[in-house]
């Protein structure tokens, strides 16, 4: 579209991906030198400030205004900590602050979540990650160098092809980004009055169309396919308080993928308590197992 | 603008006055102890100005926290050490800014509640308790000491087991008062009953967990003295220590009030007050119900210190995931089948 800007971009993302490479932990496990760190937090700090030449302010944003100003700032801090604990997750050598980084990402996250609005979001991700599943990594690593650093801990594996791919990835995105800018925008923004051109059906408005369909077979059989569930809108086209609106969403648009879930990680659990080791573990005051005496 | 002002104000008094509280509260623990094993406890600083019932105590506690040397080991991982206590400190403050305080609405002259209209508020409390483990375990494996080290592997078990039967005691109450905001829980027991009547179990298995969460005795095997010389601060000192232990007390204080707001009306006092009153008298009058409420748990929950002996770990383990997760879950899916009921055939 843009020649212009599109070589930009492309620069912009090759220092970005230049300077991440030189970050990356050495492939064997080796320390770099500082001056390579310094050259590539340089590069990728350019690469960042680069990025920052594509953001505009907001049409609506109004500085005069104390909310707005603050949730800018709330907004741009939170995504600022969000992509530099990205970047310090995957180039620290030492896995415990890996793992402590990712829950910085996952903590600013939520913040943005929160900013969106998405309340149930963000205290879900905190909850399930930050409060669960990076414990338990902490957990494992921090029991798995009772004896010193391993090297494979420290060492990247394939830096080169990593890199490689999701800077590719996140030209492609930002490609689109680009593009979908000019695109016309509003279909289906909350609050707004819907854009009958860019508007997108929900399953009970089709339905509902579909009542007054000619043929009664057709009628029938699309009645069956399109019930009328639910919808994430009351029936004054208020937006519902969002646990409720996300229960109803889950148990009644998407009943199926529900379901689907939760037999898969059934499965799973099932399959954890057949392969874990049924032996019971001796316990003081137990009478001693037979064969173990000295 | 002034909404800003107003909000930056009541954080200000609540951090204020839940420290000052907290250091008090280490005076009442200290009282109450001396009253359970019979001896008198401290009763002197303050006496030369006149001040009764030692009120000074807690003043001469922080000043000691503050005067000592603060020792930071040669062998420590020195970022992790000094971010722990940090992180114990705040997982333990920012749970109070949903936490409603009074009563909260539209009509109310002043709202009790630092951040009002959160409608997932029980869900921040536990988002907000989780990353407490952090600084445990932070704390446990940058200290580079076995004790430490097992007091802090130990307490994040902990943690994570009873942070589920915690999480799904509470879910009955939330299905039946139809909200997660804690204030439309309160509103839904002044309407209606007390949860503790309606919620008999999830209330013992919420106040059970609660004390395995603020790592109180009898669950208090984290720092279990005898064995691991203090657990996963066994490293700290000085005001590094005071911090593990503010953090604590805050716990303690912030799972009172939950135990209230769930299961004990909030500010209700049936008879006397509803949620009609909304005049400034009964709002203060209201405050001063939930306040008193809040200090019985607290007390409650000292006297059970020096009430049980501690479990031993595996009992600890098998107490979570083998009678209080089956219980909790036979819990939910009872509230849920009775809630179903009710709304299909009687109302």
């Amino acid at each position: 579209m843009f020649t212009g800007s599109m070589l930009f971009t492309t620069f912009v993302i090759l220092l970005g991906a230049g300077g991440v490479y030189l970050l990356l932990p050495h492939r064997h496990g080796q320390a770099k030198t500082q001056t390579v760190y310094i050259a590539g937090a340089v590069l990728a700090g350019l690469g960042l400030v680069g990025f920052l030449s594509f953001l505009s302010a907001p049409a609506d944003l109004d500085l005069s205004q104390l909310d707005k100003l603050l949730s800018a700032v709330f907004f741009y801090s939170f995504s600022a900590s969000a992509l530099g604990c990205g970047v310090m997750t995957v180039t620290s050598r030492n896995p415990i602050y890996s793992a402590l980084w990712f829950a910085g990402v996952v903590l600013s996250t939520a913040g943005l979540f929160l900013l969106a609005g998405a309340q149930f979001l963000a205290a879900g991700t905190v909850i399930v990650y930050a409060g669960a599943i990076i414990v338990t990594f902490l957990f494992v690593i921090m029991l798995a160098q009772m004896e010193g650093k391993a090297v494979y801990d420290r060492s990247a594996r394939t830096p080169g092809a990593a890199v490689l791919t999701c800077f590719l990835l996140l030209g492609a995105l930002v490609v689109c980004l680009v593009d979908t800018r000019f695109a016309p925008v509003g279909a289906n923004t909350p609050g707004q009055p819907r854009n009958p051109q860019t508007f997108l059906p929900r399953g009970r408005e089709l339905a509902e169309v579909h009542q007054l369909h000619p043929t009664n077979l057709q009628r029938i059989a699309l009645a069956h396919a399109l019930r009328s569930t639910s919808s994430i809108y009351t029936e004054s086209k208020q937006e519902k308080p969002d646990v409720a609106g996300l229960g109803e969403s889950l148990y009644a648009d998407h009943l199926l993928t529900v379901e689907l879930a939760g037999s898969l990680l059934f499965a799973a659990l099932i399959a954890a308590v057949a392969i874990t080791n049924p032996k019971r573990p001796v316990r003081p005051g137990d009478p001693e197992p037979i064969g173990t005496s000295v | 603008m002034l909404l800003v002002i107003g909000i930056v104000l009541k954080i200000l008094i609540v951090v204020a006055i839940s420290q000052g509280t907290v250091a008090y509260l280490i005076l009442v623990e200290r009282k109450v102890a001396a009253y359970a094993q019979d001896r008198i406890g401290p009763n002197r600083a303050g006496s030369e100005f006149g001040i009764p019932f030692a009120l000074l105590q807690p003043l001469a506690d922080g000043a000691k926290m503050l005067l000592k040397e603060d020792v930071v080991p040669k062998y420590v991982t020195k970022p992790l050490y000094i971010l722990a206590p940090w992180i114990a400190i705040t997982a333990a403050m920012i749970g109070f800014a949903v936490v409603p305080f009074g009563p909260v609405g539209p009509d109310q002259i002043i709202n009790f509640q630092i951040a009002p209209n959160v409608n997932i508020g029980i869900l921040y409390v536990f988002a907000v308790g989780s990353l407490a483990v952090y600084g445990v375990i932070l704390a446990g494996w940058a200290s580079n000491n076995k004790y430490a080290f097992i007091g802090a592997l130990r307490s994040s078990a902990q943690l994570i087991s009873y942070e589920m039967p915690l999480g799904m005691s509470i879910l009955g109450m939330v299905l039946i008062a139809g909200s997660l905001d804690l204030s439309t829980i309160v509103d839904w027991q002044d309407r209606h009953v007390w949860g503790v009547f309606v919620q008999p179990l999830g209330f013992i298995l919420f106040f059970v967990s609660a004390f395995a969460e603020t790592n109180r005795l009898p669950f208090d095997l984290p720092e279990s003295e005898q064995e691991l010389v203090g657990g996963f601060h066994t490293e700290y000192s000085a005001m590094k220590f005071g911090m593990f232990f503010l953090g604590e007390y805050l716990h303690v204080i912030t799972v009172s009030y939950l135990t209230v707001i769930l299961f004990f009306g909030g500010w209700d006092l049936p008879y006397f007050l509803d949620a009609e009153q909304t005049g400034l008298i009964s709002a203060i009058v209201k405050v001063g119900v939930l306040l008193i409420k809040v200090g019985l748990v607290i007390l409650f929950i000292m006297w059970i210190r020096w009430t049980l002996p501690r479990f031993r770990y595996d009992q600890l383990m098998d107490l979570a995931w083998k009678s209080m997760i089956p219980l909790a879950l036979v819990n939910l899916v009872a509230t849920a089948a009775i809630v179903q009921l009710i709304r299909t055939y009687w109302v």
